[in-house]
């Protein structure tokens, strides 16, 4: 190993993220549990659970959205507390919620939030365009995302969220909804982002959207990490053809209709 | 995190956010109805005051034209002829349309009908009194159901027969003086003139015109600014300018601006709608009145974001907005003078910055201030702006990331 090979491993960013006990606690209901994860530069990092298991709230710590109860994380090597401005300026969010304003059209969408990063309007003008083309929306994109489809609105959500170029990229349930037509075009999607350098974070119910999608997953339960790996190595560890038997497995098999403390009479708002 | 305003981002958010009331027609529609409502509502409401002038005998009336019935007792030449003078002068200033009825009974039956205002009664003996050099009464029963023109109609029979009695005692004393003595010295040695403050200022909607437009812009505002924040949090769009490399100030700031821009356009429709339908008349600046509606809103702005942070979703939000707006309404001096309140409400009342918004906007329309005139209500209001935004903004930063 060179010098600058040695330099490059040591540096904080060999990691695109990495959390230390990181916790997040909403009154009693403790969301997610001393998480210590790291996703590498340039993977896809399938993140699976049954509802209520933490996903989103891990997601949302990372996006900077929430405030973590204790523990530290890094995004692209900088703390997502103290330093939670750049982190904004290099991950992008598909959330389930899908973020963009319906009375605005297709091009305004993408064109406000891209003036978000300060973008200047030309190059921002041709890069909605460009990315309007990738996802075949050109004929689309003056008219207004209220009338969308389901399946053009999360197109239209996901090229929202990479206008900028970010490092990292995370996607919360993106083809959920969406018919098998919007699905197929979504992954493949996914996919292409990931050639194009993009470090994806996805999280899904569809095990075999993760273990076509993902280099590795990590399976979590009740806010604890319960395995991380390649998805065939999950399989033969479980013995198993499956990437749901292994998720089973580890998760059981009862349905999930109790949330423990998440049940209660104030509303989740801010959570979800 | 950047804690500074990137100003040219909160202009885009504020452009945006107009963009959206501009795409929804049928809000605009409402948005523009709305203060044409109550504007036209609150003008006819609210009747102009009446221009008696003393000096000349005329009356005046907001209520134009009620009408009234005489029930004549007395047949004598007196009692006739006090009674036609009382019709004609009815006539004449439009006070009343008089009807003659046979019995006091017959006029009380169409009264409580509802098709009469008042009876008057010219009692038996009336003519004789006055023959024999007594004073007369006449007898009156008005409409007790609505006190406001039960006491408008007493008020106004009173008037027109004081007119007839001074005819009747400047005749009296011509008579007895021979037209030495000016019989007003007599009858009224001393009489008040009226200088108006600012001529031409006739209709009560000059008073209420600058609090609308005060009330309008700063709840406007209050629950435009509580509404959009938290149906954007609701449809999930917050979490995309909060992912952002952007300050919350200046999300709230873009928030603000146009919610602002938006409650000065009612404001300034109310104004104009009152000018064109109520005679409503501008003395002072408008740059001034724009300034004190600017400063107006900021005062009050961070109550509504302050009511975000609290309120789980958008419904709970417009409620609690819509419970400070209707106290605001009715105790800050806007539909009527704060001093008729009792004392407890007055502080109440004056703890609103509603109350020095419209206090400096009627100032500055009516009496033409200047801004240093107006400076003590200004100073408040920033004071109150920096009061409100202290709490609001570490709490909306509070809440967004919990």
């Amino acid at each position: 190993m060179t010098m600058q090979e040695s330099e490059s491993v040591s540096s904080l960013s060999d990691q695109a993220i990495e959390t230390h006990g990181l916790t997040k606690r909403f009154n009693n209901f403790t969301a997610v549990d001393h998480v210590d994860l790291s996703v590498r530069r340039g993977e896809i990092y399938g993140f699976l659970g049954p509802n209520g298991a933490g996903k989103t709230t891990a997601i949302r710590m990372l996006c900077t959205l929430l405030t973590p109860t204790s523990g530290t994380a890094s995004v692209d090597g900088y703390d997502i507390v103290k330093q939670g401005n750049d982190v904004r300026k290099r991950i992008g969010l598909v959330s389930e919620k899908m973020i963009m304003y319906p009375r605005l059209t297709a091009l305004e969408n993408l064109m406000f939030f891209g003036r978000l990063y300060r973008i200047d309007r030309n190059t921002l003008q041709k890069k909605s365009e460009e990315l309007l083309e990738m996802v075949k929306l050109t004929p689309f994109k003056d008219k207004l995302v209220g009338g969308f489809s389901s399946g053009m609105r999360q197109r239209v959500n996901v090229i929202r969220a990479i206008l900028h170029d970010p490092d990292i990229l995370f996607l919360d349930e993106p083809t959920t909804g969406l018919d098998p037509q919007s699905t197929r075009f979504v992954r493949d999607l996914v996919k292409d982002l990931k050639q194009r350098g993009h470090t994806i974070v996805l999280t899904t119910h569809i095990m075999e959207e993760a273990d076509e999608l993902s280099d590795r997953v990590c399976i979590i339960d009740h806010g604890k990490i319960m395995a991380v790996d390649t998805p065939q190595a999950l399989k033969d560890r479980y013995n198993t053809k499956s990437l749901l038997d292994v998720f089973l497995e580890l998760t059981g098999r009862e349905l999930r209709d109790s949330a423990d403390g998440r049940i209660s009479m104030r509303a989740p708002m801010g959570r979800m | 995190m950047a804690e500074s305003i990137t100003w040219d981002l909160a202009l885009d958010i504020a452009r945006r956010d107009l963009l959206d009331l501009w795409r929804s027609k049928m809000l605009l529609f409402f948005f523009i109805l709305f203060p044409i409502l109550l504007m036209s509502m609150f003008g006819y409401i609210y009747p102009p005051m009446p221009k008696s002038n003393p000096n000349t005998g005329s009356i005046g009336t907001a209520f134009p034209n009620l009408p009234v019935t005489l029930v004549r007792m007395d047949d004598g030449q007196t009692a006739n002829s006090i009674a036609a003078q009382f019709i004609q002068i009815s006539k004449q200033q439009r006070l009343f349309i008089v009807s003659e009825s046979a019995s006091y009974e017959a006029a009380r039956n169409q009264l409580v009908l509802g098709n009469l205002k008042g009876i008057i009664i010219i009692p038996q003996g009336f003519s004789d009194a006055l023959a024999a050099g007594q004073p007369a009464t006449v007898q009156v029963t008005v409409d007790e159901t609505n006190p406001t023109t039960a006491s408008v109609v007493r008020s106004e029979i009173s008037a027109v027969f004081n007119i007839i009695g001074s005819s009747m005692s400047t005749q009296n004393i011509n008579n007895m003086d021979g037209g030495r003595v000016n019989p007003a010295f007599i009858m009224q040695p001393i009489s008040v003139s009226n200088i108006p403050l600012i001529t031409g200022v006739s209709s009560s909607f000059q008073f209420l015109a600058p609090g609308f437009m005060a009330l309008t812009v700063i709840t406007g505002s209050l629950q435009g600014v509580a509404t959009a924040i938290s149906r954007e949090k609701e449809q999930g769009t917050m979490d995309g300018l909060l992912v952002a490399p952007i300050s919350h100030r200046s999300i709230i700031l873009g928030k603000v601006a146009a919610q602002t821009v938006r409650g000065l356009i009612q404001g300034f429709l109310i104004l104009g709608l009152s000018m064109v339908l109520f005679g409503v008349q501008i003395y002072g600046s408008p740059i001034i009145m724009l300034i004190v509606m600017v400063l107006g809103t900021a005062s009050f702005v961070g109550v509504g974001i302050i009511m975000t942070a609290i309120a789980p979703d958008q419904e709970t939000a417009q409620m609690m907005t819509l419970i400070l707006q209707f106290p605001m309404m009715f105790i800050s001096g806007i539909l009527f003078p704060i001093d008729q309140l009792p004392g407890w409400m007055q502080y109440i009342g004056k703890a609103m910055p509603l109350y020095y918004a419209a206090d400096a906007l009627r100032k500055v329309i009516i009496l033409n201030a200047s801004l240093a005139a107006i400076m003590p209500d200004m100073l408040i209001l920033i004071v109150y702006t920096f009061l409100t935004m202290t709490v609001a903004i570490p709490l909306f930063e509070k809440a967004m990331r919990r």
